[in-house]
């Protein structure tokens, strides 16, 4: 009873992902069985279709730029948490994982109204921006939790053997925290990439990441082209996440 | 090994050099623009465009039209089910994968996060594949006789509660696994000693043990499945529009900001009182359970 239960769920948290990878590699408009053929034909639509391409490189790059930023001030902030005893710690770090608790639908119609204030709306500045206030309460997190595992003994060494503070972050803690940092970067990336809600709220038809192109396809019209391009963000994910699984541990992530 | 504190006393103002960059950036792209929202939602929305010189609730009081009392309804209807479901369905998995070994405890929970890592847009595209009205099951119940037309399993409610029970799934499991798997396996043991059947070990140890695990679980879910955006407005298609959908609409289609802004005040008052009140029964269940377990 408990077994049924179980393989049926893990059907029903599979068969989408798998039914769209299936079908990105047949001819076919409509699902069918038995497969018809092997084709290539949705890949060929989605690579000559320049909105896809175009909205890849651009959430590429915005991923990027975005995990970049979120890791450095990350790491500010979460050497901060866990190396100083100062007034308003404990605020601060409440203050910085504060993000997580505003809905997205929230922070993206705040945002939305702010940025056409600012002039920002349909800009790469201002969705890095928002990209960085979203992710960003993942990296000060996962980074501090890499800072607790380096001891503070060593830093202290190095300083009395007369190491300034910036020399002693660069040539020690830095190296030390190196796994949590990689991690820190590659979920800020893929939280980034991933990102449809506030970023559909700040951006119009001329500015479209590749969910959002995704999505606005899909508000069109259901063909495979999508299949091809959502095999391909499927890819992607999993590479990412084994990456991930080899540097920390998945199971580590959720908590 | 001693620290260099005579170092340390010298830059007392060395923390906040530290703290300041994300704060600055928080402050302006994220305080900010909520404090915004306040502001927008208590002014008049006009043809000229934001009256500033005249407050106002009536923004407020539009949320209790009609059309408006329609969505929020189904919006709260629709998270609730969900909400119930995917904590009916993930207690016994979460239960199932903590009894298994090491490693395929590790895969079974893999199979659980992925699609969480997959994008929202995908994940709706797969089940449209799957449950549209030319869909792999209608097309299966079709050629075997089951029903003579497709059934209407997306572009509804229904396929809005498919959608985010799929992918909601995993914030319910992995807390509840994390209590389940976390459990002293002595205490059902020393139950078991004493006489008790295993459906009562169940009742008065591992279920109220877990419970917090549980409603947190619930409550999480249900914030998230109010504020949801893409899954729903690609599911539930023009029938079953969900509030997020509406505030899209508002906002970037008939640009009534003030509106807009009264509507993300009204959410955001919602969610954060809920995650309060998740946190109240987190806590004093875990109080519940000490001091009983003391007894």
């Amino acid at each position: 009873m408990l077994v049924a239960l179980n393989v049926l769920m893990v059907v029903f948290m599979l068969a989408p992902l798998v039914l769209v990878v299936w079908m990105s590699f047949t001819p076919d408009e409509f699902f069918s069985l038995p497969l018809q053929a092997f084709s290539l034909r949705w890949y060929h639509e989605a690579f000559a279709y320049p909105g896809f391409v175009d909205a890849f490189v651009l959430s590429l790059v915005l991923a990027l730029a975005a995990a970049t930023v979120a890791v450095s001030l990350g790491f500010l902030a979460a050497y901060a948490l866990v190396r100083f005893r100062f007034p308003g710690r404990a605020a601060l770090d409440t203050f910085f994982v504060s993000p997580l608790l505003v809905p997205a639908v929230v922070l993206g119609i705040a945002l939305l109204q702010f940025v056409n204030r600012l002039g920002l709306y349909n800009t790469f500045a201002g969705v890095l921006a928002a990209h960085v206030v979203v992710v960003v309460p993942y990296t000060v997190r996962v980074i501090a939790t890499a800072l607790r595992a380096v001891p503070e003994e060593v830093e202290w060494a190095a300083m009395n053997l007369g190491s300034r503070r910036g020399t002693m972050l660069r040539r020690i803690t830095l190296p030390l925290a190196r796994r949590g940092m990689i991690a820190a970067f590659l979920f800020a990336f893929i939280l980034s990439f991933d990102e449809v809600t506030v970023t559909i709220f700040m951006t119009g038809p001329a500015y479209q990441t590749l969910p959002i192109r995704v999505y606005n396809y899909l508000t069109d019209q259901v063909d495979p082209t999508v299949a091809a391009v959502s095999t391909l963000l499927i890819a992607l994910s999993a590479a990412l996440v084994v990456v991930l699984d080899r540097i920390v541990g998945l199971e580590n992530l959720g908590r | 090994m001693t620290a260099p504190s005579a170092r340390s006393a010298a830059v007392a103002w060395l923390p906040l050099l530290f703290v300041l960059p994300l704060a600055l950036v928080l402050v302006a792209w994220f305080v900010w623009p909520l404090l915004g929202s306040f502001a927008g939602s208590v002014h008049p929305f006009t043809p000229a465009g934001i009256d500033r010189s005249r407050w106002t609730l009536e923004n407020y009081g539009k949320l209790g039209d009609p059309y408006y009392v329609g969505v929020l309804g189904r919006t709260l209807r629709v998270s609730a089910l969900i909400s119930l479901i995917t904590a009916v369905l993930a207690y016994p998995v979460a239960h199932f994968i903590a009894g298994r070994r090491g490693r395929t405890q590790a895969l079974l929970l893999l199979v659980y996060v992925a699609p969480w890592l997959v994008n929202v847009a995908v994940k709706a595209f797969g089940w449209m594949l799957l449950l549209g009205p030319k869909g792999l099951v209608n097309r299966a119940l079709m050629t075997t006789g089951a029903i003579d037309a497709p059934l209407p399993l997306v572009f509804n409610e229904t396929g809005i509660v498919i959608g985010l029970v799929h992918g909601h799934f995993m914030f319910v499991l992995l807390p509840l696994w994390a209590a389940l798997a976390g459990l002293d396996p002595n205490l059902a043991a020393a139950a078991g000693n004493l006489g008790a059947r295993p459906w009562q070990v169940f009742r008065r140890i591992v279920f109220p043990l877990t419970l917090p695990a549980l409603l947190a679980g619930i409550i999480i879910n249900f914030c998230m499945s109010m504020a949801a955006f893409a899954t729903p407005a690609l599911l539930g298609g023009a029938r079953a529009r969900m509030i997020s959908y509406v505030a899209y609409d508002v906002n970037l289609v008939d640009l009534n900001w003030p509106l807009g802004a009264a509507m993300a005040v009204a959410l955001l008052v919602v969610v954060v009182a809920l995650v309060w009140v998740s946190q109240r029964l987190t806590a004093s269940g875990r109080r519940r359970v000490v001091f009983e377990g003391a007894r």
